[in-house]
C-alpha cells in the first residue's frame, strides 16, 4: 500500500530520516512514536505529498508518488484523508461547508453532496452542528469535524498526527473508539503518530518506534 | 508601591491628555468653528459652502479619485503580493523595493515625474509630435492622470498589507485543502478568503489616503475636497467655509474606519500560525517563472521606475542640483530637524500610548487606538486648518508662530505609526517580564528604562523611521504650517513650481525622493554592524 524505500530527508542540513524503509499493508493501523524532531511527522509529510524526499522513493498503491527530489503525484492526486494536528478546520467556512469541501473539489452533484455530509455528520455524532463555525465548536467536536472531512470521499489512507494530543483522557478514549468503529466500516488504512501509550494500545496493529534518522523497530 | 503606581498612571494619564490636546481638541475646535458665523452660532458656512453645486462636483471627484486609485492599485497590487508571496518567481525581492518605493516618495513628486514623461513638453512630446504632447499631457492633468499618480503612489499599502495578511494564513489550513484540490483552487477558496480582512482593510486606508491626498490633485490641477479646503483657506482666508468643507472629508473617514476595524475584527481569529514545522508551501510557476517574472518587473519599470528616472533625466545635472542645492538647503535642514523632533515626539508618545492599549491599562483603550487611526486617515489639510484655528489666538501665538505648530501637526496626523507599531512590538513578548522586575522591586520608570525599551527597541526604531520618512514627505501639513522664513522641503518645492525652472524642480524632487533614503541608510549600516558584532 505505501512503501519507503531508502527515503532520506534533511533539513537545513540537518538529517531526519536517512536511508528509511518502511512498508505498511492495506488496512493495517500502523502507530508512530519516537521522540520529539525523530521525523514522525515528516513521514506523514512526505505519505501526503507535502513534502518530497532528498533521496530515495515513496511509493503508494505500487506507483511512484515522490522519488529523488521530485513530487510525482501530487497531492490531491493520491486519495489520501490527513487529521492535522491542529486539526486545520477552515475558520471562514460552516462545519458543513469544511466537510463538503473534498466533494466540491471532486465536481460531486449538489444533492448527492447534501446527502453525504448528512450521513457523515450522523455517523460522527455532530447532527445539527452543520451550520456552526468550528471556532465555536468543543475540542472533541472539531475533533470529530476533522475526522469526518478526512473521510468523507472515501479515502482509502487516513493520516493522523497526533490528533487527540489536547484533549482530556476520557474524551481521548471515546474518539479512539470511534476510530476504531470508523475503521472497521471504511476499511481505511490509518498511520498514526502519538506520544501516548494508551492509544497506541488501543488502535495500534503495529506500532513503530523512530530513533535517529531511521532505526524502526517493530 | 502605591505611589510607583501613581507614576505609571499619570505618565499614561499624561500621554492620553497630550494625544487629546494635539489631536481632538484641534478637530474639536475646528468643527465648532465650522458652526460660527459672524459672531453668532449657525450652519451658515454649511448652506455657503455644501448648499453650492459645486461642493458636489468636488465631493464627486474625491469620491471619484479614491474609487479608481484604489481599483487601480487592488487590481496590480494583489496579483503582485500573491505572486511574491505564494511562489517562487524570480526576483521576488528587487519587485517588493520596487512596488514599495513609492512610499517613499510624495505623490506630488511622482506626480512631477510623470510630467516629465506625459506633459506638453516631455519625453513622449519629444520622442513623438508636439500633438501627442498635448494628448498626453491634457490626459494627464484630469482625473485619469490623478488616478495614475495616486493608485502607484499608495500601492505599497496595499502590496506591503497584502503580503502581510497572505504571509499570516497558516500553511496548514492551505495544505488541508491541498489534499483534495489544485493550487488555483486552493487560493481562490482558502487562502484568499482567509487573507480578504488584511486585503479589505488596506483598500479601506488606500481610499482614505486618496481622498484626503492634496499634493498630486493640486499639482495636476484636478479640483477635490482638499484642495478646495485649502485653497479657501489660504486664497481667500475663509476659515469658516474651509472648515466647513473639511467636514464631509471627516464624516467619511469616520464610516471607512468603522468598516475597516469592523473588517479587522471579523478577520482576526484567522491569523493563526502553525507553529515552527510546518514552512509555507509555494506554487511552481514551471516554466512561466520567467516570463511572470518578466511582466511584473515591466510593471514595476513603467509605473514606478519611469517617472523617477524622468525626473534624474530632468534634474540630475550639476547646474540643477546647485541651483536646487542653494534655493533649498536651508528647507533641507529644516526638514530633516522637523522630521526628527516629530518623529522622536511620536516614538515617545507612542510608546507611553501603544501600552496604555496594549495592556489595556484605561477603560476607554480602544478610543486610543480609534482616535490614532482617524487622525492618520483624515487629510493633512483638515488637521492642518484644525491646527490653525485652534492656536491662532493671542495666548498661544507663541506656537503658532514657531515651527513648533507643524511638528505637532506631524505628530497629531503620525501617531498612529508609533502606537500601533509599538503595540504590535510590546505583543511580542509576555507581560510577566515586567511584572518579574516589578516584584524585584524596579520601579515604573526603570521598567520601562531596563525591562520593555530594550525588549521593544526594534518596533521603536521602525516606528521612528516610518514616523521620520512620512513626515518629510508630507506636503499638505507642511505648506499649511511651515513658519514663513523657516518652510520645509516640500513648502519650498510647490512654492517653486508655479514659477521656477523645471530643471531645477526635478533636482528639488529628486533631493525629496533621496532625503528619507539617508536615515533608511545610517539604519541600514548600523543594523549591519549590530549584526556583525553580535
Amino acid at each position: 500500500m505505501i512503501e519507503f524505500a531508502g527515503v532520506s530527508k534533511a533539513f537545513e542540513s540537518k538529517p531526519v530520516l536517512s536511508a528509511f524503509n518502511l512498508k505498511i499493508d492495506q488496512g493495517e493501523r500502523v502507530v508512530l512514536q519516537g521522540p520529539s524532531g525523530c521525523g514522525k511527522t515528516t513521514i506523514l509529510r512526505l505519505i501526503a505529498g507535502f513534502l518530497a524526499p532528498d533521496q530515495g522513493s515513496i511509493l503508494i498503491r505500487g506507483k511512484i508518488a515522490a522519488s529523488n527530489a521530485r513530487i510525482c503525484i501530487e497531492p490531491e492526486k493520491r486519495g489520501l484523508g490527513y487529521v492535522f494536528q491542529d486539526l486545520a478546520l477552515w475558520p471562514h467556512m460552516t462545519v458543513f461547508e469544511n466537510i463538503e469541501f473534498p466533494l466540491k473539489a471532486q465536481s460531486v452533484s449538489a444533492a448527492e453532496r447534501r446527502q453525504r455530509v448528512a450521513e457523515m455528520l450522523g455517523r460522527v455524532d455532530l447532527d445539527g452542528l452543520g451550520d456552526s463555525y468550528p471556532t465555536r465548536l468543543s475540542g472533541g467536536q472539531q475533533q470529530r469535524v476533522a475526522l469526518a472531512r478526512a473521510l468523507i470521499n472515501r479515502p482509502t489512507v487516513i493520516l493522523m498526527d497526533e490528533p487527540l494530543s489536547n484533549l482530556d483522557e476520557e474524551l481521548q478514549a471515546a474518539l479512539t473508539d470511534q476510530i476504531l468503529r470508523l475503521h472497521t466500516e471504511f476499511a481505511f488504512t490509518l498511520v498514526y503518530v502519538t506520544h501516548s501509550k494508551e492509544e497506541k494500545r488501543r488502535l495500534a496493529t503495529r506500532s513503530i518506534l523512530l530513533r535517529g534518522g531511521g532505526a524502526v523497530e517493530d | 508601591m502605591g505611589r510607583l503606581l501613581n507614576v505609571k498612571r499619570f505618565t499614561l494619564g499624561a500621554s492620553a491628555g497630550l494625544l487629546a490636546l494635539i489631536g481632538l481638541l484641534p478637530l474639536s475646535v475646528m468643527v465648532a468653528y465650522s458652526f460660527i458665523a459672524d459672531g453668532s452660532i449657525g450652519v451658515r458656512h454649511y448652506v455657503d459652502t455644501l448648499g453650492r453645486t459645486r461642493a458636489w462636483t468636488l465631493f464627486l471627484n474625491s469620491i471619484a479619485l479614491a474609487t479608481f486609485s484604489t481599483i487601480v492599485a487592488l487590481a496590480i497590487g494583489v496579483p503582485v503580493a500573491v505572486l511574491i508571496a505564494k511562489t517562487k518567481m524570480p526576483f521576488r525581492r528587487l519587485i517588493t523595493v520596487c512596488f514599495s518605493v513609492p512610499i517613499l516618495i510624495p505623490p506630488y513628486v511622482l506626480a512631477t515625474g510623470w510630467f516629465e514623461i506625459l506633459g506638453r513638453d516631455g519625453l513622449v512630446s519629444r520622442f513623438t509630435s508636439p500633438s501627442v504632447g498635448e494628448m498626453t499631457s491634457s490626459w494627464l492633468f484630469s482625473l485619469p492622470g490623478a488616478v495614475l499618480v495616486l493608485s502607484t503612489a499608495f500601492l505599497p499599502v496595499i502590496l506591503l498589507l497584502s503580503l502581510a495578511s497572505l504571509r499570516g494564513v497558516n500553511p496548514t489550513l492551505e495544505d488541508a485543502a491541498r489534499l483534495f484540490c489544485g493550487w488555483p483552487l486552493v487560493l481562490k477558496r482558502i487562502t484568499i478568503p482567509l487573507a480578504l480582512p488584511g486585503i479589505w482593510l488596506s483598500l479601506v486606508l488606500v481610499f482614505l489616503l486618496a481622498m484626503g491626498e492634496f499634493g498630486a490633485p493640486s499639482y495636476l490641477r484636478l479640483s477635490v475636497f482638499p484642495v478646495e479646503s485649502f485653497t479657501q483657506f489660504s486664497a481667500f482666508y475663509n476659515a469658516g467655509a474651509a472648515t466647513a468643507a473639511s467636514i464631509p472629508m471627516l464624516l467619511v473617514v469616520a464610516i471607512g474606519l468603522l468598516a475597516g476595524s469592523r473588517l479587522l475584527r471579523e478577520g482576526t481569529h484567522y491569523f493563526r500560525w502553525a507553529g515552527s514545522q510546518v514552512t509555507p508551501h509555494h506554487i511552481s510557476l514551471g516554466r512561466f517563472a520567467p516570463l511572470t517574472s518578466a511582466l511584473v518587473l515591466i510593471a514595476a519599470l513603467v509605473l514606478i521606475v519611469a517617472p523617477c528616472a524622468a525626473l534624474i533625466w530632468r534634474g540630475f545635472s550639476g547646474t540643477a542640483m546647485n541651483s536646487a542645492l542653494l534655493q533649498a538647503t536651508d528647507s533641507i535642514a529644516w526638514s530633516l530637524l522637523y522630521a526628527g523632533i516629530a518623529a522622536s515626539g511620536v516614538a515617545l508618545l507612542g510608546f507611553f500610548l501603544a501600552y496604555a492599549s496594549q495592556r489595556r491599562s484605561f477603560a476607554k483603550w480602544l478610543w486610543i487606538d480609534g482616535l490614532t487611526l482617524f487622525l492618520f486617515a483624515i487629510p493633512g489639510t483638515v488637521i492642518g486648518i484644525a491646527a490653525i484655528v485652534t492656536w491662532n489666538h493671542p495666548l498661544t501665538g507663541w506656537l503658532y508662530a514657531s515651527p513648533a505648530i507643524l511638528i505637532l501637526g506631524f505628530a497629531a496626523q503620525y501617531i498612529a505609526i508609533g502606537t500601533h507599531g509599538i503595540a504590535a512590538g510590546l505583543a511580542q513578548f509576555s507581560p510577566s517580564l515586567e511584572e518579574a522586575a516589578e516584584i524585584a522591586g524596579a520601579g515604573w520608570f526603570r521598567r520601562v528604562a531596563t525591562i520593555l525599551t530594550p525588549l521593544s527597541k526594534t518596533a521603536i526604531t521602525a516606528a521612528w523611521l516610518l514616523t521620520f520618512i512620512f513626515c518629510l514627505r508630507d506636503s499638505s501639513l507642511s505648506l499649511l504650517l511651515s513658519p514663513p522664513g523657516r518652510e520645509t522641503l516640500t513648502a519650498r518645492t510647490m512654492t517653486l513650481m508655479a514659477n521656477g525652472s523645471p530643471d531645477v524642480i526635478a533636482a528639488l524632487c529628486l533631493i525629496s525622493m533621496l532625503l528619507p533614503v539617508i536615515p533608511l541608510a545610517i539604519f541600514g549600516i548600523a543594523v549591519r554592524i549590530v549584526r556583525k558584532r553580535a
